[in-house]
């Protein structure tokens, strides 16, 4: 306990240095609080002091010495003790009996002091401030006032007077408790931080309060006296109020102790050497009287200057994580903000003009704000902000901004407003993200696996050209035999016109008809950018089978559709799906290859699902997925085919997610396997 | 009967323009979108060619020329291919196809093929009837008249035959006299031309 409690006392010295030099020093130290307090004055006919500071010295030598070498000090001081109090004549037996008594209440309130109050400081906040009253100035005196009360009554006071002399004991070191305690655990506590500096102006203001209140206090106990029949005594008192309020506000704990000790001392040097204003009928009960003055005076101020110290470490600890924030939001890239809407005042961190490119003493207003906002994003940005009508709910919104220099920049705005209960915003805050470099990563991704997919669908393509070619073999064949014919006819002595026409008609439907087929190939070896439109997946399914033709007749596959009449139009690349589809047909075909031609069936299923969602099922009647395959299939790179690059899958899943749906590939009970899409129609999509 | 050219193919287009072409070349035709439509009406004993394509759902081009070739007419073959498939067109000339014609087909080519077809089918169609009315007249001949027929072909004397019969050579050139008048011909070298022609092979 003791190492956690001061561990930078025993660090700070060599492990002989306390044994040795502590005790002397602490024993030096008792004879000088002892002569102080004998100096500011004793009531020598009881040989009593009402300020007993060597008590305070041992507790603080208790408090800093490891618990196992208290015996060692307690044997040191004990001469000295002895010694002192010899010195003003007290006899042996009362000596004893005196030094167990202060003996007991050090070892007392260092034990309880060190087990509820913990390590220093304790009089930076009003609980541990409290508590220390409570364990050195009331439990501790009162209890080791029991046997103190027997040193009078050893030195021939009367046995019906216990209670007088344990009050006086008790007092006494309550005073010392209040008025020295806590200077010196400041002092000592102050030596345990190396990196505190006092400024010069600090120091000359502390020494002038310090004198200065020692001054007025004379005064007014001086004249305390003379105005005491006026019963002025009251006004008198209350004078060097200011000056310790003064110093408990400008020094916290350090101020209120300071002031506490210097009026103890100064009351009780005039009390007990002169005219004081506490005039009782016995000097005994002049002392209890300031005693108590002393006690009612420092309490309040000592927790004043403790409930001061810790507001100021309240304010310390926000400007640190304000600090802190502030540094982790630069490094971040991300500024603060705030907005009233009543005040309309806008306000910004450092860093955030910085992201805006303004001045720094530059007044901000929505406006300005709003008008940094590249023109394309800016009604986003305002509907996402006017949108919120709760407290609790986070506007993420992301948006260009144009800096005065031109620059582009994305931001990603994060806030919450505070509204009242009627919905209004009455004032709003956040932050500002700059995710310029992260949109360019995202971009380059979305980039690559566009082309990856366009890779894939030219690969793809190039499988098919057998089946491509044959669709446009077949146009071409019509329009050549209708050419042909319209040539013979035409020949004839006799052209039969009619037929000619329809023959020429032909040719042109014909025509159009290889015009599409070229049409659609282009539109898929093109490397556009993603476009989103409203799709008839039916109309998708049958055009992406046209392409299929000849090659499902080559592989002799029968096909079977059902295609759902109530299927809803959904959003997407007509291009990046039919992808999806043609691959996952020519896997099922694949997946045929090796049963026989009468099962090779393929079954294309639509339907409509709940909530605008519409599903299309591809199922084949192949061999099916192995058991330990199926965890891997959507792996980059995982390929059953000899001369597969295992992306197929990858890309298909990818694009799906792209439009909001789902994949999925699993065997069917009798035989085969079924691929399924969900997709979520245009307007569950907007929805959401 | 007149002459009818047989299209099957799956595309509507190209059924719909060849069936133009061959018709203003003259043809009479009929189109068939399946082979298994055109298997349902097709009847055997009307000349003419078919013209198909090789790959086709459902029944393919190889499958139906495999099941026409063992109808009784067999008739002549053309097929149409969208992809040059090298392994299918030696598959199908060696099952007996006129001809191999990768699309899109030019007109002439096809005309000829057509015609060459046509030829073929009349001379099978010929070979057929002749063979038919040769056994028509075989049937009328006695056990006798048979044999001495194939030692006539095989060009033996009438003294030999009747040896090899056991009979005498008066009797040998009575029934000579009936095979002639049977087989409806006029002198031994018509004979054997006869023979010949429908493939009779002479038991020695």
């Amino acid at each position: 306990m003791s190492t956690l409690v001061f561990p930078s006392i025993r660090g700070r010295n060599p492990a002989w240095l306390p044994v040795l030099a502590g005790p002397v020093v602490v024993a030096a130290l008792y004879l000088v609080g002892a002569e102080a307090a004998f100096l500011i004055g004793t009531l020598s006919d009881r040989i009593f002091a009402p300020f007993w500071p060597p008590n305070i010295v041992l507790f603080c030598a208790l408090l800093l010495a490891p618990p196992r070498l208290w015996w060692l000090y307690l044997l040191v001081v004990f001469p000295v003790h002895v010694v002192a109090e010899l010195g003003v004549g007290m006899p042996l037996p009362q000596n004893l009996v005196a030094f167990a008594t202060n003996a007991g209440i050090a070892i007392l309130n260092a034990t309880a002091a060190r087990y509820l109050l913990g390590p220093l400081p304790w009089f930076d906040s009003p609980r541990k401030a409290c508590l220390y009253v409570a364990i050195t100035a009331v439990a501790g005196p009162a209890v080791v006032a029991l046997g103190g009360a027997f040193v009078p009554i050893l030195g021939g006071g009367s046995v019906d007077h216990y209670w007088t002399f344990w009050a006086q004991w008790c007092l006494s070191n309550t005073v010392s408790s209040l008025a020295l305690g806590p200077v010196a655990l400041t002092w000592l506590d102050e030596r345990n931080r190396p990196t505190t500096h006092i400024s010069t102006r600090a120091l000359v203001e502390a020494s002038a309060l310090a004198a200065g209140l020692f001054l007025v206090c004379a005064f007014a106990f001086e004249s305390g006296r003379n105005v005491a029949a006026d019963g002025l005594l009251p006004t008198l008192l209350y004078l060097p109020l200011p000056l310790i309020l003064w110093s408990a506000i400008r020094f916290g704990a350090k101020g209120a102790s300071g002031a506490v000790l210097v009026v103890a001392v100064a009351l009780l040097w005039r009390a007990l050497n002169g005219p004081s204003p506490f005039i009782a009928e016995t000097p005994e009960a002049s002392v209890l009287a300031i005693q108590a003055f002393l006690i009612g005076l420092s309490i309040p101020v000592l927790l004043l200057g403790a409930a001061i110290d810790e507001t100021r470490r309240a304010e310390r600890h926000v400007r640190t994580s304000e600090e802190r924030m502030a540094f982790a939001a630069i490094a971040a890239d991300v500024c603060l903000w705030h907005f009233n809407y009543r005040s309309e005042q806008f306000w910004i961190t450092d860093h955030g003009r910085e992201m805006f490119d303004l001045a720094p003493d530059e007044p901000i207003t929505r406006q300005l704000v709003f008008e940094a906002i590249h023109p394309d994003d800016r009604q986003a940005a305002r509907d996402a902000i006017r949108s919120t009508t709760l407290s609790d709910y986070v506007i993420d919104v992301e948006f260009r901004i144009v800096r005065r220099d031109g620059e582009v920049r994305w931001i990603r705005a994060r806030a919450r407003a505070d509204c009242n209960s009627l919905g209004q915003k009455i004032k709003i805050s956040g932050s500002f993200a700059d995710i310029t470099g992260q949109k360019a990563t995202e971009n380059e991704l979305v980039q690559q696996r566009h082309d990856l997919a366009h890779l894939m669908r030219v690969s793809m393509l190039g499988e098919l050209s057998g089946s491509i070619a044959h669709e446009l073999t077949q146009p071409l064949t019509a329009i050549l035999s209708n050419a042909q014919a319209a040539r013979l006819l035409l020949a004839e002595d006799k052209p039969d016109f009619g037929e000619v026409t329809a023959a020429i008609d032909d040719i042109i439907s014909e025509d159009n008809r290889a015009g599409e087929v070229i049409h659609h190939l282009r539109k898929m070896l093109k490397k556009g950018e993603a476009k989103f439109e409203p799709i008839d997946f039916n109309e998708l399914i049958r055009c992406t089978l046209k392409l299929l033709n000849s090659e499902m007749a080559r592989r002799r596959i029968k096909t079977r559709c059902e295609l759902s009449d109530g299927l809803v139009p959904i959003s997407g690349d007509s291009v990046q799906l039919q992808q999806v589809l043609l691959n996952l047909i020519m896997n099922a075909m694949e997946a045929m290859n090796e049963v026989s031609p009468s099962r090779r069936t393929l079954a294309i299923r639509t339907e409509a699902l709940q909530e605008g969602r519409i599903s299309i099922d591809i199922s084949d009647r192949g061999v099916g997925l192995a058991p330990a395959h199926e965890e891997k299939i959507f792996q980059p790179f995982f390929t059953t085919k000899e001369r597969g690059l295992g992306l197929g899958l990858t890309i298909c899943s990818s694009i799906i997610k792209l439009h909001g749906g789902t994949l999925n590939l699993e065997n069917n009970p009798q035989g085969g396997a079924t691929a399924t899409l969900v997709i979520p129609g245009e307007q569950s999509r907007l929805v959401s | 009967m007149s002459y009818i050219t047989f299209l099957v193919d799956d595309d509507g287009g190209v059924l719909k323009a060849l069936g133009r072409l061959l018709r203003a070349a003259g043809y009479d035709t009929r189109a068939f979108a399946s082979a298994q439509r055109f298997l349902a009406e097709y009847d055997g004993n009307v000349p003419g060619c078919v013209i198909m394509d090789l790959t086709m759902p459902g029944l393919d081009g190889l499958a139906l020329q495999q099941t026409l070739a063992e109808t009784y007419a067999n008739p002549p073959v053309i097929f149409l291919t969208g992809t040059g498939d090298i392994s299918r067109s030696v598959q199908a000339m060696k099952a007996g196809a006129v001809d191999f014609l990768t699309k899109p087909v030019d007109g002439k080519q096809l005309l000829t093929a057509v015609e060459r077809a046509r030829l073929k089918d009349e001379a099978a169609r010929r070979a057929r009837r002749d063979r038919e009315a040769f056994d028509l007249r075989m049937a009328k001949l006695t056990p006798r008249e048979r044999q001495v027929l194939d030692h006539v072909v095989l060009g033996r004397l009438n003294k030999q035959i009747a040896a090899t019969l056991g009979t005498v050579e008066k009797t040998i050139k009575v029934h000579r006299g009936r095979v002639m008048a049977k087989l409806e011909v006029r002198s031994v070298a018509e004979l054997v031309r006869l023979t010949e022609r429908v493939g009779l092979r002479p038991m020695a």
